[in-house]
This record gives structure tokens, C-alpha cells and sequence, in this order.
């Protein structure tokens, strides 16, 4: 109620202002925008200062338009230095090259933006050719692998339809939220992980409940189509993210997609086709007839185990299963068909896209199909409006993967599963048992499901007006927001003839998922330049966010034979969870830009959350920052050295609690129809604070060689106050877990980074950027006992918050006792993405990513050797002299060295190659592109699982877990568009 | 020009004092509270709160009889999913129970989680004043009862390491005691519930007391758990006076008693310990020597039937399933007539009345179609018949370890691999150490 009110309140307030502003006499400015060589720079942008005009030139760098008698135009387009100019009848502008990007437009503020030449923090862009013009990958999450530096990514699964983890300068908290709020137009995305209820059937997670955090499925963040995207900016702490308050302590990642601009009308249409198959393989054991022999040491067995083989082999009936299961190869296809254009009142870009990806393993798959409409529209020269819409339809086939305690998902029952057991079905299609493991994983792959399918909306629109314009100040109404709405549908069936389903006779899971998410940012900006010297720009404004989650899971199992549906079966659990919050703020931010040389920025924000133990109490977040660009202000003569920036930062951010915590919940546990209710295991905690991250960064960026090189250096130290931790309660008390603000933790790293022409000829130039990044944390305080957290215990190697240890640090048993076994933080990452051009029209690009050191908690290859299957089980290597397969699990129980496995790679994660036609003999067709790209073809790694990224515990603090996952893929695609 | 700046701001100021005035606070969507409950609960909320409790026994069910169970070596747990319950539990090579594994920390929360209920129950009945005192008496005698007996279950697993009895202020828990103040505490409770019980009116329903849903069905219940406690703090006559106030009965069917039952409702639970017969991957096998040491025509071998291929893992094998447990909605034992008439022996054997001892056994291998005992007839010779039908009559149900445990006798248990263990107690809990 109190939201629309406000709407028409603001509304009323822009009517007000509208006639205020009396429209002047245009003239007709006609020019072309040109780069060094003379060649025409097309969708340059061409702006009329203070005012919302603009225009983006043709493919031959013209542009036309009307502008007031003595207005100056900007001039800018993406790689090139923006120069400002006074109007003219007809203008022939140079623009220079901007290697270093210093004159990029960042977001620095909820309404404001500024250049990176006077930006005080190092913010990450990635441009839509860097996330999808060289190889792309299958989901918009995938995409981001490897191009953040500063970042630490990895794949919940390999299943189709993704789901990663996404950690920027390390670890932010250790219970509460890890991953970076994700802002697209505006518009707060959900990206929530909602769990199939595949626990009901795996009992990962215990017995009983039918979800756990290891149910594997995607994040909501993976439907966004990385193809309608222009820009995406990285603000990776609280320093820059300070203005998005409680949601940002992990980070922001603020998605701009594309617009229109006015101009001809432009068709695309693009067409990729391509085939997955899996990255690795770890191979199976050679049996021979003692080594079938020796998998049991009852004497009788092991004869029937010796003979079964000896049978299988006289028949040629030994399989290589993993091969069969994994080694099937996937074909895809994704078109996508755009259209952008406008006049000097409206434009618009539009989108339809659909993609068709199969998985590694038959039956599984994704599917996406979107469509895209923005479109600006200009109501008078001073007020603009916008909206952004997409439509989403994703649908994945996922299987059944991953950690486990009933022994069926594919990878656990393939471990124990010999070469010389025989799974095939019989000619009426009747699958024998798998007398090896608890399942048969042909059987289930071919007759299970679990498929989510999503139907969603996303829609943001935003309001500018220019209020007030004099020769000296500006002041605009800004007011931006926006609504994401999804329906997700999780449909897992497990038929009753499944061999693991015998007691069950059959399992249907049917989850059904809401979510309205709703945000809006209302504010006003004015910019005053009190003399040619000084600028300052005043915002002042408030934002509030919603969200409202229902999550219904129906479990139905002794189900009628061929039936899903929830009521048709013998017994019926349902579970129903809801969340909802309101988070408002109320900000105020000022900018000062002295001589282009100097900015200073400070801010602060007030915020509060329905979420916080405490309602009502609003928390204090400032920021604030400068750069000082030492060469400008005439300290250093530009000489070698160029634009020499010394810049530093100080910003706050918080994390809301989780939902509910501050209850003390009695849950549903009934008998024979008498409904009964027990106390959660989690004890609520009425004074939960949220946890608050306080981070400083500085930095010196400077470029050489006429900024053809250019360096970006910084160091951060983010401290993450009272960190919300599920602090393990000594379970006497009844309860096992309970919230709380348990200490606080530094990160503390070093980014570098470079951007490059190294060479710049004729005929070939190369564009490089080089990044390293690491980081390091420390527990600096821990006001409850250090205890293993997330992952199985010290037998197998355990994550443990401990006072004075880094925050990721992993420990277990080390032959003596407890010790420090590993971290998973990794020592340096580096990344490369490269651009070499060839005769204008032939394009090689390519990404490079190293990891170096970090440990996983590897488990795959222990449920290898119990189940007897290992490729290497009876190499002998140890000193023992016993089969290495023996030799390990006989280490179970007083040594875990063996299951943290350091997961150093470096991987070539995408490269293609490319070839633009600009001249066509169709007079309609504009150009044809055609390409070639590998994803994730070539790893060079010792990590003995499926993948070294790798995280099956999901996004939370216990990433890289690896129990037998969705083997990882790899992609190979050809490419071809067309534009008209 | 500037006064519109000036309006708006003054808008701007006034909007934001709204929107600040405007807070919102959800409350709990998804179910009830604790602070709810203990404001002034109605016979249904306190109803709710029992029927949770009853539940709730179930919880961890299967672990805990695997727990006690494979380190009794009654049977084996195979598993490809979870590799401890052959390296851990068995004690295979260098391995030890560790105090942060699922195998105690799993039950041990389980139960305590029960005593929390049990303690939120006294108190919401105790705050009520919408219930009368003899109502309020049912509920007390009812959640103490069950209290001692979830603590006895946990005492069972940490045995001389101890438990906590006083844990009703999460924040302020009380010390560990040792086994013996802990059989001490629980047999305290169990008196103070019995007391709760006379002159108390139920109105609570119940779901696995067939025969025991009123007050004196539940004091019966409650003084054959006192003859359990007071064989093991070997009180012998102490047992005797329980058993007489108890539902024993030398001619009645073994059979009668408490049970945990399941079902197939909405949040409801099946049974855990039932997995069908000569499956592969997950199965429950019965230890090897259950069959070897039987007597021949002992019809207690039907709890142990021949699988039609062996089934072997890590060194370890059988040939039977343990079929206790015989469909998913078989009842598991709480308390029950055959092991109180084994109490009854027990005891007598231990005051050296030899004649009810051998009364009580032979009530025993009759029922399990076996001839009378022909034994010595010593302490000696007839507490080890004793504990020989205990094996056999009370397989799988949670008795083996504890009742070797309390003779001293876990070094005769059988030791399958080189290198395996018998542990004597599981540690506490890795949350417990402060």
C-alpha cells in the first residue's frame, strides 16, 4: 500500500518539474566518427552534454543530429578516449585509442557513474565480447569463469543447466550469504538455489529430510542469457559496494544488457552448433580372475566372483561403464535472433533466443529459450524513460549425482561396480539388479527424472528527468526498479521398478517454487560545476527491497506404476517453506572532481531488515574514497610514466541474517496420523545482528608507452565483523546448531592487473590483459570452540573456523591426531584473455586461467577404492609393497592426507577464431561472421577427479567437495551470423 | 529554479520519514514457535507437543541399532555409500571412533533433541491454565518417562564417558556425571514420573502404547524401564520390585510391550531398520556366528534368513540378512515381555534363586521351541545361558554390546579381520568438550 502511494506521490512530483523547462530552438549537426588510421568507428555513442539526447553512429561512423545552439557533444565509444566538443554543422572527429580504458564509465553510486581515469577502486568490467564472443559456455553463471579477477569460481556440478559458486576476495562469512548480490537493469536478481528433494531418495544429509545443501541444484542466476549482455561490472567489496547496502558485504555484479540507439534498424541473426563431451575420465580397473577373486574374502564369494568373471570374459562381456555412462557426447544448438534501431524519441532492442544443449550422460540436457524487449523512450529533452523485459523458459535434466548415503546416484553405484558386471537390459527392456551396488545406473538413467524447469520475468524500468539545468548545475530525479518473478518446477520420479526401490515401490517428488523478488531506488542528483576546476555531484535518495519465497515439496512414494503425479500414490509427505523480507535504506552520497585530477567521494547509508533480530533499528554503513592522479595535478611530468592515479578506498557493507533465525521453531514430526511437533534442531536467536564488512582498499594504476600499457595494482583488507556462523551447539542442549555473530575474519590481497597492445601493425594487432590475484584470510577472532564445519568430519578432511587459521583452512586426521591438512584457498590465480586481429577480419581470441594451490576435500576417488574399481588400484607405489587401492583405504581412520588433494590447474578455458565478410554481394545482408571455439578443451592439472573446479556441497563456505560428481564437459561450437 | 529544489527535497525529507515509520517484521511463517507454546498452551498444543515427542524417538533409529549392533558384532552394516560403518565401527586397522562422526554425533542429538521436547512439554503444561493438575500429572509422568529413557539410550553409547542429566537451560547445561550417577539420575527420573502418574488423568493419545495409553498403563511402562536401569546398576532386588509393578507375565505373550511404530502419513516416518531380503549395496547381514552358535531347532534363526548370494565387503562377509525388521512399518521394541522375563532371570540368578531363574529361561527356550535347560545349575553356568537367550531373543533390538559390556566380557566377542576392535564406549560428542 505504502509502496504505491509512494509511486504516485513521485510521480506527481515529476509532473511538477516538467514545464519548468522551456525547449530552445535546435540546429542540425551532421558528422563522422573516425579512429587514428581513419577508419570509421561504427556505434560510437554522440551525446549532448546535460541533456538525455544521443545518438550511436552507422556502420560508416556517420551520425546526424539536432542539437541547442551552442551545446557541447560528447563523443565516446568502447576502447576510445571520449572527447567533449562544441557543436559545429559538421564535425569530423578522431577519437584515440584507450588502451588502459580510462575513459570507461563506472558505476559508483545507486544514480551516479564516473570514469575510470578518477575511479578510487578497482572495479572488474567484462565485456560482452569477453563473457560470450569467444567460446561461449552453456549457462550465463559458466560464463563468468576465469574473467574475474579477484574471484574464486566454482561448478557445484557438471550437471546440465549449471549452478556455481562465485566468492569475490575471498570468503565474506561463513554461514551467511557467500555469493554477490546480482543487480541486472536495475532489477535485484533471486539467485537462490532451491533443492529437488533429492535427499529424500540419497539421504546425503542424513536420513529424514528431503533436502540438504547437497542435492546439487542450480543457481537461479544461470537463466540469464549471456548474449543480451553489454556490459557486467564487478564491484568485489564493500569499499565500492557500500551504496547496495545489506545485500553487498559478498560483492556486487551489476549486468547492464543491451539497447537500442537511435539509427537504421539492425538485424541479427546467429546460429551456433556444437558437441559436449567430458573434460576427463578417470578410467576403470583391468580385472583378471584374481583380482575379481579378491573383491570378497569369503571363500565361497570370491569362487563365484572368480567364475562370474571368467564367464563374462569367455562371453566378451567385460564393459568399461564409465565410458558408457560418461562418455556419450552431447550436440547443441543456440540461435538468436536480435533487432535494435530507433529514432531521435524511441528505441529499442529486441532479442529471441533458444538453446538446445544434450549432457554427457543420456537423459540429461538443458534448455533455454528467452526473449528480450528494452526499449528508451525520451518524453521531452529532459526526461527519459526505460524499460527492460525479459521472458525466460529454462528447463535442465539433471540426473542423479553426487554425495549419498543409500548408495544409487550414478557415480557412487559405478565405484563399486566391476568391469565384469553385467547391467545390460534383457531384449524386453527388464534391467537385471546390480548385485555390486544398490543400484543398477543404467537402469535409473534410462527410466528416472529430475528436471527443473523454470518460467520467468524480469522487468526494471527506470525514470531520469532533468529538474533543474543551468550553465552551473543539474539536478535529476533518477528513480530506477524493478520485479523478478519466477515459477520453478522440480519434477524428480524414480519409477518402482528401480532396483533401489524396493521399498519404496516408487518415489515422485514434485517441488513448486514462487518467488517475487521487488526493488526500487528513488533519487535526486545534482551536479554543480562551481568553476571549470570543481564539479560536485550530490545524491541523496532510498531504496527498499522485497522478496517472498514459497517453496512446496511433495514427496510420494508406493506410487501407481507408470504415474508422477503426487496423489496418485500409497503414502504422501509434503514440506512447504516461505521466506520473505523487506530491506530499506536511505543513502546520501557526495563527488568531488577538482581539475579531472583529484575525486574524492563520501557516502553513507542507513539500512535496516525485517531479517535482523532487531526490526526496526536502522545500521549505519559509510564509504568513502580518492584518487589522485599525480601526472594531471602536475606533480610528475608525464614522461615515461603516464597518468600516474594513487587512489584508495573505505566502504561498509552488511549481510542480512538468514530468514528465520531468530525463531525457535517446532517443526512437524507426527505418528500414525496423531500430528505432532518437535523443536528444530537450530535454536533461534533473537538478538541476531547483521555481519558487517569494513573494507579498505588503495591502489596506483598507471599506464607507459602512450597508454598502450596499462597497470591497475591493488591491495585490499576487508574485515568481516561479527560474521554470522550456524555455530554448532552442544547438542545435550537439545539443539545442534544455532546462529550466531561468532567472531570476525580478514581477507587481505593483491590484484594486478595489466591491459596491452603489444602489437599494433597493419595488418595484426593483439590486445592482452594479464591478471593475478590472491588472497589470504585469517580468523582474527572466534568467540565459540573451533569445530569441523560443512564437509565429513576430521576422517575425511574437514573445514574448521579456528582462531588465528586462515578461514578455509582444512584439517583431519594426520597419522598423529588432528592436523592442518590443506586450505582451499588457493595461493595466486592468474587469467589472460588475449585478442590477436588479422587483416581487420580474422579474429583469434582466448582466455587463459591458472589456479595455483588449493585444496579440495576429494572424495571420488575413495568411493573408487572401496568399491574396488580404481584405475590405479593395483598399481603399487607405497612402501608396504600392497596394491595402492589397499594400501589408501587401509590409511582410512588415522590418515586423510590422501582425500585433501591440492587442485592447482591451468586451464586454455575458451578459444575461437573468427571471420567477418564486411563486404557481401547481397546488398541487404551487412555482414556475415563465421567462427570456431573450443570451451574448456585443454587442462593441464594432477588432480585426480573429474575436475579440480569443483564445489558439490554447494555455494556456502564448504566449497570444494568432491563426492563422484556430474563429470565437467567441454564444448566445441561453429558459429555463424549474419547481420542485416 | 531554486525553490523547486528546495521542494523537493522538502518532499524528498518528508517521503523518507514515512517510509522510516513503516517497518515490517514477518514473524515466523512456516510453523510454530517454542515461545508460542510456553505462553499458555491448550490440551491440543500439549498434545501436539507429545505426539512430537513419541515421534521424534524414532529419529536416528536405525543408526543407533547399527551403532551398538555392529560393535556387539550381532551383524554387519554395508554400505558403498558410507565406508565407516566397516572401518570405524569394527575398529578395521588404525581406525578409532572419532567424536565428529555421524555415528554418535547423529543419535546422540537425536536423543537429547527428545529430552528438549520432553522438557519444553513440562514446562508449556506447567504454564497452562487451561488444563487441571491431574491432566498437568499426565503430561509430566508422561515426558519424565520418556526423558530417563531417551538419556538411558545415550548412556548406552558414552557408557563410562558420562552424560549430561540437566540440560533444560541450553545456555547454562549441567556437568557430565559418570555411568553410575547417570543410571542414578535416570532411575530418580523414572521414580519422579511414576509419582507424576498416580492420580493423573491422560488425555493425550498415544501411538505405539497398544495396551499402556493410561496412567497405569504408562506407570507399567515406566517401572519395566526401572527393571532395566536396575539390572544394569545390578540393583537385583531392586529390579524385582519393578518388574512386579510392571506389565511382566511369565505366560504372556514375549511380544507385549511398547513399541516405536510407523506409517506411511504425512510426516510420518517408515521403518528405518527394514531393508527387504538379499538385496545388494545397502544391506543389514547378520554376524556369521549368530548362526553357528545356535541351537539346533532354535526357531530364533528365522531373525537371520539365508541370503541367496553372500554378501562381502571389505573383508568382512555373511550369508543371512537380518530379518527382524520385516516390512517398513514393523514396530521396533522399546520395552517388551521377553527381555522383562529375561530381567526376571536375571535377577533371580543373581539373588542365587536358581529354580525362578531356570522357571523364567525355560519360559524362554519353550517359547522358542527348544527343551528346558539341562546345564549346570551355578551362577556361573546360568548367567551365561542367560545372556545366551538374551543374544538370541533380544538380536538387533540394542542389548548385545551393553549386556557384554556390563559382564566385562567384550573380549569374548568375535574379532573378524586382523587389526579389528572392540570398542568398550563411544566418546562424547565433538560439541561436548566444554
Amino acid at each position: 500500500m505504502m509502496k504505491k502511494r509512494l509511486l504516485i506521490i513521485t510521480g506527481i512530483l515529476c509532473m511538477l518539474f516538467i514545464p519548468v523547462i522551456v525547449p530552445a530552438q535546435n540546429i542540425a549537426v551532421t558528422g563522422q566518427v573516425i579512429d587514428a588510421s581513419g577508419a570509421p568507428i561504427p556505434s560510437a555513442t554522440v551525446a549532448v552534454k546535460n541533456s538525455t539526447v544521443s545518438v550511436a553512429t552507422d556502420a560508416k561512423g556517420n551520425f546526424s543530429l539536432a542539437i541547442p545552439p551552442d551545446a557541447s557533444i560528447i563523443v565516446s565509444a568502447t576502447g576510445y578516449k571520449t572527447q567533449t566538443i562544441r557543436a559545429r554543422p559538421d564535425l569530423k572527429i578522431k577519437l584515440e585509442e584507450d588502451v588502459a580504458k580510462l575513459d570507461e564509465v563506472v558505476v559508483t553510486g545507486l544514480a551516479t557513474t564516473v570514469k575510470r581515469r578518477n575511479l578510487a577502486n578497482a572495479v572488474a568490467t567484462i565485456s560482452s565480447k569477453q563473457l560470450s564472443g569467444t567460446s561461449p559456455a552453456q549457462t550465463f553463471d559458466a560464463a563468468l569463469s576465469g574473467k574475474i579477477p579477484g574471484a574464486y569460481i566454482n561448478a557445484n556440478s557438471g550437471a546440465p543447466g549449471g549452478g556455481i559458486s562465485v566468492k569475490l576476495r575471498g570468503v565474506t562469512s561463513v554461514y551467511g550469504n557467500t555469493q554477490p548480490l546480482y543487480v541486472v537493469d536495475g532489477v535485484f536478481v533471486d539467485n537462490t538455489s532451491t533443492s529437488a528433494g533429492m535427499n529424500a531418495v540419497t539421504s546425503a544429509q542424513g536420513s529424514g529430510g528431503t533436502t540438504s545443501n547437497q542435492d546439487n541444484p542450480s543457481s537461479r542466476i544461470a537463466d540469464l542469457r549471456p548474449e543480451d549482455i553489454e556490459n557486467i561490472e564487478i564491484l568485489k567489496g564493500a569499499s565500492a559496494a557500500a551504496v547496495y547496502g545489506s545485500r553487498a558485504a559478498a560483492g556486487v555484479i551489476i549486468i547492464t544488457t543491451k539497447r537500442g540507439r537511435q539509427g537504421k534498424t539492425s538485424v541479427s541473426v546467429s546460429q551456433d552448433i556444437g558437441f559436449v563431451t567430458a573434460r576427463k575420465l578417470l578410467g576403470v580397473r583391468a580385472f583378471t580372475a584374481d583380482r575379481a577373486a579378491s573383491l570378497s574374502r569369503d571363500s565361497a564369494t570370491s569362487v563365484a566372483l572368480r567364475q562370474q568373471f571368467l564367464d563374462a570374459q569367455s562371453k566378451g562381456q567385460i564393459y568399461d561403464y564409465e565410458k558408457e555412462i560418461y562418455g556419450n557426447t552431447g550436440f547443441l544448438r543456440n540461435t538468436v535472433v536480435s533487432m535494435s534501431g530507433g529514432n531521435e524519441k524511441t528505441s529499442f532492442y529486441f532479442s529471441a533466443a533458444q538453446k538446445d544443449e544434450g549432457g554427457i550422460v543420456k537423459n540429461t540436457g538443458y534448455q533455454n529459450t528467452s526473449m528480450r524487449l528494452n526499449i528508451d523512450h525520451r518524453i521531452t529533452d529532459n526526461i527519459k524513460f526505460g524499460v527492460s523485459t525479459s521472458y525466460i523458459n529454462s528447463s535442465a535434466d539433471r540426473g542423479l549425482f553426487g554425495n549419498d548415503n543409500a548408495g544409487i546416484t550414478t557415480g557412487i553405484a559405478l565405484a563399486s561396480t566391476p568391469s565384469f558386471a553385467q547391467l545390460h537390459p534383457d531384449k524386453a527392456g527388464n534391467y537385471p539388479n546390480n548385485p555390486f551396488a544398490a543400484a543398477n545406473p543404467l537402469q535409473t538413467i534410462a527410466l528416472m527424472k529430475n528436471n527443473e524447469t523454470v518460467n520467468r520475468f524480469i522487468t526494471g524500468a527506470n525514470l531520469d528527468a532533468i529538474l533543474q539545468k543551468s550553465n552551473s548545475s543539474t539536478t535529476r530525479f533518477i528513480a530506477r526498479g524493478g520485479f523478478d518473478f519466477y515459477n520453478l518446477n522440480t519434477n524428480v520420479l524414480f519409477p518402482g521398478i528401480l532396483q533401489f526401490q524396493a521399498v519404496n515401490k516408487g518415489t515422485s517428488i514434485q517441488g513448486f517454487t514462487k518467488n517475487l523478488s521487488t526493488n526500487y531506488i528513488l533519487s535526486l542528483v545534482n551536479t554543480w560545476n562551481a568553476s571549470d576546476k570543481l564539479s560536485l555531484t550530490t545524491s541523496a535518495g532510498f531504496t527498499q527491497e522485497t522478496g517472498d519465497y514459497n517453496n512446496l515439496l511433495n514427496v510420494a512414494t508406493q506410487i501407481i506404476s507408470g504415474q508422477s503425479n503426487v496423489d496418485q500414490a500409497g503414502a504422501l509427505n509434503a514440506t512447504q517453506l516461505r521466506t520473505k523480507f523487506q530491506n530499506s535504506g536511505i543513502f546520501v552520497q557526495e563527488e568531488a572532481n577538482i581539475a579531472d585530477a583529484v575525486s574524492l567521494t563520501a557516502g553513507v547509508r542507513f539500512d535496516r531488515s525485517s531479517n535482523n533480530g532487531d526490526a526496526g533499528k536502522f545500521y549505519v554503513y559509510p564509504k568513502g574514497g580518492i584518487s589522485w592522479n599525480l601526472t594531471k595535478t602536475g606533480l610528475i611530468k608525464d614522461g615515461f610514466f603516464e597518468n600516474i592515479k594513487l587512489r584508495a578506498a573505505y566502504g561498509q557493507a552488511n549481510n542480512v541474517p538468514a530468514y528465520g533465525s531468530k525463531f525457535t521453531s517446532l517443526v512437524v514430526s507426527n505418528i500414525t496420523g496423531f500430528p505432532g511437533v518437535i523443536v528444530n534442531t537450530q535454536q533461534g536467536q533473537s538478538t541476531i545482528k547483521p555481519e558487517r564488512q569494513t573494507e579498505f582498499e588503495a591502489g596506483l594504476d598507471f599506464s607507459v608507452l602512450n597508454g598502450r600499457l596499462g597497470f591497475e595494482l591493488t591491495y585490499y583488507n576487508k574485515v568481516i565483523k561479527d560474521f554470522l556462523m550456524l555455530s554448532n551447539l552442544a547438542s545435550s542442549s537439545g539443539f545442534s546448531t544455532k546462529w550466531l555473530n561468532a567472531g570476525n575474519l580478514r581477507n587481505r590481497g593483491v590484484e594486478l592487473g595489466m591491459n596491452a597492445r603489444p602489437v599494433q601493425a597493419r595488418n595484426i594487432t593483439w590486445n592482452t590483459s594479464v591478471n593475478f590475484w590472491l588472497n589470504r584470510s585469517l580468523v582474527t577472532k572466534l568467540i565459540i570452540p573451533a569445530a569441523p564445519q560443512g564437509s565429513f568430519g576430521y576422517v575425511l578432511g574437514s573445514y574448521q573456523i579456528e582462531q588465528g587459521k586462515s578461514a578455509t583452512q582444512i584439517v583431519g586426521l594426520n597419522g598423529q591426531g588432528v592436523g592442518v591438512l590443506g586450505d582451499a584457498e588457493p595461493k595466486f590465480q592468474m587469467n589472460s584473455y588475449n585478442e590477436l586481429t588479422f587483416f581487420k577480419n580474422l579474429s583469434l581470441r582466448f582466455l587463459i586461467h591458472w589456479k595455483q594451490g588449493g585444496q579440495n576435500v576429494n572424495l571420488t576417488t575413495l568411493q573408487n577404492d572401496f568399491g574396488g574399481t580404481s584405475a590405479d588400484f593395483d598399481n603399487v607405489t607405497n612402501k608396504q609393497g600392497i596394491p595402492d587401492g589397499i594400501y589408501r583405504i587401509s590409511l582410512v581412520g588415522s590418515d586423510a592426507h590422501q582425500f585433501v588433494a591440492t587442485s592447482t590447474y591451468a586451464r586454455l578455458r575458451e578459444i575461437g577464431l573468427y571471420y567477418s565478410f564486411t563486404r557481401v554481394p547481397i546488398s541487404y545482408v551487412k555482414g556475415i561472421r563465421f567462427g570456431v571455439s573450443l570451451n574448456n578443451y585443454i587442462t593441464i592439472t594432477k588432480y585426480k577427479s573429474y575436475d579440480p573446479e569443483v564445489s558439490n556441497f554447494g555455494t556456502g563456505f564448504s566449497s570444494g567437495v568432491d563426492v563422484d560428481p556430474y563429470p565437467a564437459s567441454k564444448r566445441a561450437n561453429f558459429h555463424l551470423s549474419i547481420d542485416l | 529554479m531554486k525553490k523547486n529544489i528546495i521542494l523537493a527535497a522538502l518532499i524528498l525529507v518528508s517521503l523518507s520519514s514515512f517510509f522510516v515509520s513503516c517497518k515490517k517484521d514477518y514473524g515466523n511463517l512456516n510453523n510454530a514457535t517454542v515461545e508460542d507454546f510456553l505462553k499458555n498452551a491448550s490440551k491440543s498444543d500439549l498434545n501436539n507437543l507429545v505426539s512430537g515427542t513419541e515421534a521424534g524417538m524414532r529419529n536416528q533409529l536405525a543408526l543407533y541399532l547399527d551403532d551398538v549392533g555392529v560393535i556387539g558384532r550381532e551383524g554387519y552394516r554395508f554400505s558403498n555409500a558410507e565406508p565407516r560403518y566397516v572401518t570405524d565401527l569394527p575398529g578395521a586397522n588404525n581406525a578409532t571412533l572419532s567424536n565428529s562422526n555421524f555415528y554418535i554425533t547423529n543419535p546422540w542429538s537425536a536423543r537429547y533433541r527428545v529430552v528438549k521436547n520432553c522438557n519444553v512439554l513440562l514446562q508449556a503444561a506447567a504454564n497452562s491454565s487451561l488444563i487441571s493438575e491431574a491432566k498437568k500429572k499426565g503430561y509430566a509422568g508422561f515426558a519424565r518417562t520418556i526423558k530417563a529413557y531417551q538419556l538411558l539410550i545415550n548412556l548406552n553409547l558414552t557408557d563410562t564417558n558420562g552424560i549430561r542429566v540437566d540440560v533444560a537451560d541450553p545456555d547454562n547445561l549441567g556437568k557430565f556425571v559418570t555411568y553410575n550417577d547417570g543410571l542414578a539420575a535416570i532411575a530418580s527420573l523414572l521414580d519422579s514420573a511414576v509419582n507424576d502418574l498416580s492420580g493423573a488423568t491422560v488425555v493425550f493419545p498415544l501411538a505405539g502404547f497398544n495396551g499402556f495409553n493410561d496412567a497405569a498403563g504408562l506407570a507399567k511402562f515406566n517401572r519395566a524401564l526401572a527393571a532395566r536401569v536396575a539390572v544394569y546398576r545390578q540393583d537385583w532386588q531392586g529390579a524385582l520390585t519393578a518388574l512386579s509393578q510392571s506389565f511382566f507375565d511369565l505366560n504372556k505373550d514375549f511380544y507385549l510391550g511398547v513399541f516405536h511404530v510407523f506409517g506411511t502419513g504425512s510426516g510420518d516416518q517408515l521403518n528405518p531398520v527394514f531393508i527387504p531380503q538379499n538385496q545388494t549395496g545397502e544391506v543389514r547381514v547378520a554376524h556369521p556366528t549368530y548362526a553357528r552358535d545356535i541351537e539346533a531347532g532354535d526357531d530364533r534363526i528365522n531373525k537371520a534368513t539365508l541370503r541367496t548370494t553372500t554378501a562381502s565387503l571389505s573383508g568382512l562377509a555373511s550369508n543371512r540378512d537380518i530379518w527382524v525388521y520385516t516390512s517398513s512399518t514393523a514396530p521396533v521394541p522399546i520395552v517388551r515381555n521377553e527381555e522383562l522375563i529375561l530381567i526376571y532371570a536375571e535377577a533371580n540368578i543373581q539373588l542365587n534363586n536358581f529354580s525362578e531363574g531356570i522357571k523364567a529361561i525355560n519360559t524362554i527356550r519353550k517359547g522358542h521351541q527348544l527343551a528346558n535347560y539341562t546345564g549346570a545349575q551355578t551362577k556361573a553356568a546360568l548367567i551365561n545361558e542367560m545372556l545366551k537367550q538374551r543374544r538370541y531373543s533380544l538380536f538387533y533390538e540394542g542389548h548385545r554390546w551393553i549386556d557384554m559390556r556390563r559382564y566385562d566380557r567384550l573380549g569374548e566377542l568375535p574379532v573378524d579381520r586382523q587389526g579389528d576392535d572392540v570398542w568398550k564406549a563411544f566418546p562424547r560428542p565433538f560439541t561436548e568438550q566444554y
